[in-house]
């Protein structure tokens, strides 16, 4: 289960500050499916960093079970997220020097996961394992990018708008990958989106605005990826 | 406009190595122009021999100088200008597609040559009160008649005007050759691949990424192996005029050794963190330790820079060793040159704590950008 309490995230500098995160707090159960909504500069974005140990917040604390990661040092919070965290984010961040199969073993070696072929499969890249990421569609290069983050194991998966790049098909896929590696896999999941579509997907939907959350609700039932409007 | 005065700031390095050059050069060629006004008046054998050794010397003080400083500084030049317009190839690419003509573009690429003529001029001036010192150490035993100081308007125009303009007119070029991209290719974002590489999918991670690291930045290796080079050379160069020259030439050259040495390798290192920001940052996003991010990364590195080191040291043995044999056979005054151990302990114990030191503080200042601020810089 993750845990937050009060955080306050503030940037800026002396003379002029803009506070992104206002008090925020919030509980993600285990192996649940939780989608973050807001408007662009709500700041749903630097909360998923702050959730998942990329930022540290202003104040306010982060608890994962019996780990409070808000007092991790640099290297512990690193441990952390090797051990525990995956990510997929909107622009891939894939390296763009290394073929498909050579990025996603970067998530692989790390967890001393041998079996990442098996990865490859299951997000149906098998045939372009190959190829580098520009030789790629925009949907082949998320998958590699979601396999990137599968192959390290991890127990929470962050997603910050993973289908934001893409066209109403491949995001479709896309979505069905994830939900179907959801129930298969039961890693908790927590993604990012302003497509308030996609909050029927999940267990639970946060809504963000200004900093805030606005309401939080669970859905009684789940939509598919192809049920969804777009 | 895209390009402004504030973009040449960053071209600081430049500045100082036109400074350091034109210092010198400025030094010698008046020292030279003012001693051939009076070579007439000089009668004595001793007299005679010195000015020929001094001529000499100045002579090849200026070509190995300004020639080796001018390079730097023109491979400095045209390497910020390459980075600034693959860093701002969408600006440049949405002026492009706008309408803006090449021409236009690059036209405004002139003012990279600010930094040069500012280096130039302040060492032009700097060069010229100091030579009433300069010509006091030149003739301190007095074996020369009194040369008066004189102010050469053609050293002026050589020694800050050319270059200026050399620069504006090359930066514009350059700017205009690599505007010729079309537009769709600028603005694209900039991401190297290299296909010709044999397939090295069962190659563990981490030694993949090493491998991949040099090959696929080329420029980021040869900069840092020609910083090392420049390092090497000019501080092992610096000491062995201690054994050539008077301790005070000694003391000016190696100060500008070390600083023309420190500001090339600066610039590199910076060059080189930033040019694999996005790799690091990722990695430590993933939950790769920094340790394993920077060995694989950086450490790749540390080779290129060993043989930079090596390049230079044999490059200032053979250049001295050179200049000793063809130009001072006649004069018995200057004893034949050797090579200098202790310089080069000297110049590699500085090179590599400096190295360290510098990798350590931009890894720290690395430390400090997030994930997302790596990758929409």
């Amino acid at each position: 289960m993750i845990s937050a309490q009060n955080i306050i995230k503030t940037y800026g500098n002396k003379t002029k500050k803009t506070q992104i995160l206002n008090n925020i707090s919030l509980t993600i159960a285990d192996r649940s499916f939780t989608v973050i909504l807001g408007a662009s500069g709500s700041g749903k974005s630097t909360l998923l960093n702050i959730l998942s140990g990329l930022e540290r917040p202003d104040s306010g604390s982060i608890r994962y079970a019996d780990t409070d990661i808000t007092f991790l040092s640099d290297s512990q919070l690193t441990e952390f997220r090797k051990e525990k965290i995956g990510f997929v984010f909107q622009q891939y961040y894939l390296l763009p020097n290394m073929t498909a199969e050579q990025n996603i073993r970067m998530g692989a070696d790390l967890a001393g996961n041998p079996d990442y072929r098996e990865t490859i499969r299951a997000v149906g890249l098998e045939n372009e394992r190959k190829k580098y990421p520009d030789e790629l569609s925009g949907g082949e290069q998320q998958r590699v990018s979601i396999a990137r983050a599968l192959a390290k194991k991890p127990d929470f998966l962050f997603l910050d708008e993973p289908t934001g790049a893409l066209d109403e098909k491949t995001g479709r896929q896309i979505l069905a990958y994830i939900a179907d590696i959801h129930q298969r896999c039961g890693v908790t999941m927590i993604l990012v989106t302003h497509n308030q579509n996609i909050a029927e997907m999940a267990d639970t939907v946060i809504r963000m605005n200004s900093g805030r959350i606005e309401t939080e609700q669970k859905n009684q039932t789940k939509k598919t990826a192809y049920e969804i409007a777009w | 406009m895209i390009v402004g005065i504030k973009d040449t700031v960053k071209l600081i390095g430049i500045t100082i190595v036109a400074c350091c050059a034109v210092f010198v050069c400025t030094l010698f060629l008046s020292y030279n122009a003012d001693l051939a006004e009076i070579e007439n008046d000089i009668t004595a054998q001793t007299g005679q021999l010195i000015f020929q050794a001094q001529k000499a010397t100045g002579t090849v003080t200026v070509a190995t100088t300004g020639g080796c400083l001018g390079v730097t500084s023109l491979i400095l030049l045209l390497f910020y200008i390459k980075n600034y317009i693959d860093i701002h190839g969408k600006q440049l690419g949405i002026l492009k597609a706008l309408g803006y003509p090449n021409k236009k573009i690059a036209g405004h690429f002139s003012v990279f040559g600010l930094p040069v003529f500012l280096g130039c001029l302040s060492g032009f001036l700097a060069a010229f009160l100091y030579l009433p010192t300069f010509y006091h150490i030149q003739n301190k035993e007095n074996l020369l008649p009194e040369i008066p100081i004189g102010f050469h308007p053609l050293l002026c125009l050589l020694l800050v005007g050319a270059p200026t303009l050399l620069f504006m007119l090359l930066s514009v070029l350059y700017a205009n050759h690599q505007l010729k991209k079309p537009v769709i290719t600028l603005l694209k974002e900039k991401k190297e691949t290299r296909r010709t590489l044999k397939n090295r999918n069962n190659i563990p991670f981490l030694k993949n990424l090493r491998k991949m690291t040099l090959r696929t930045k080329k420029s980021l290796p040869f900069f840092m192996a020609f910083s090392a080079f420049c390092f090497s050379a000019m501080t092992q160069m610096a000491f062995s005029m201690k054994q050539l020259a008077s301790e005070d030439m000694a003391v000016m050259m190696i100060g500008i050794g070390l600083i023309l040495a420190f500001t090339t390798l600066l610039l590199s290192l910076s060059t080189v963190i930033k040019g694999n920001a996005e790799t690091l940052a990722m990695m430590r996003a993933l939950g790769y330790p920094d340790r394993a991010g920077e060995k694989a990364v950086l450490g790749s590195y540390r080779p290129i820079a060993a043989i930079g080191f090596a390049l230079g040291t044999g490059y200032q043995y053979c250049l001295l060793k050179l200049v000793i044999t063809i130009l001072y056979t006649e004069f018995d005054a200057v004893q034949n040159y050797h090579f200098s151990f202790p310089a080069f302990a000297v110049s590699l114990v500085i090179f590599l704590l400096f190295y360290e030191i510098s990798m350590i503080i931009y890894k720290r200042k690395m430390k400090k950008l997030s994930l997302k601020t790596v990758m929409t810089e």
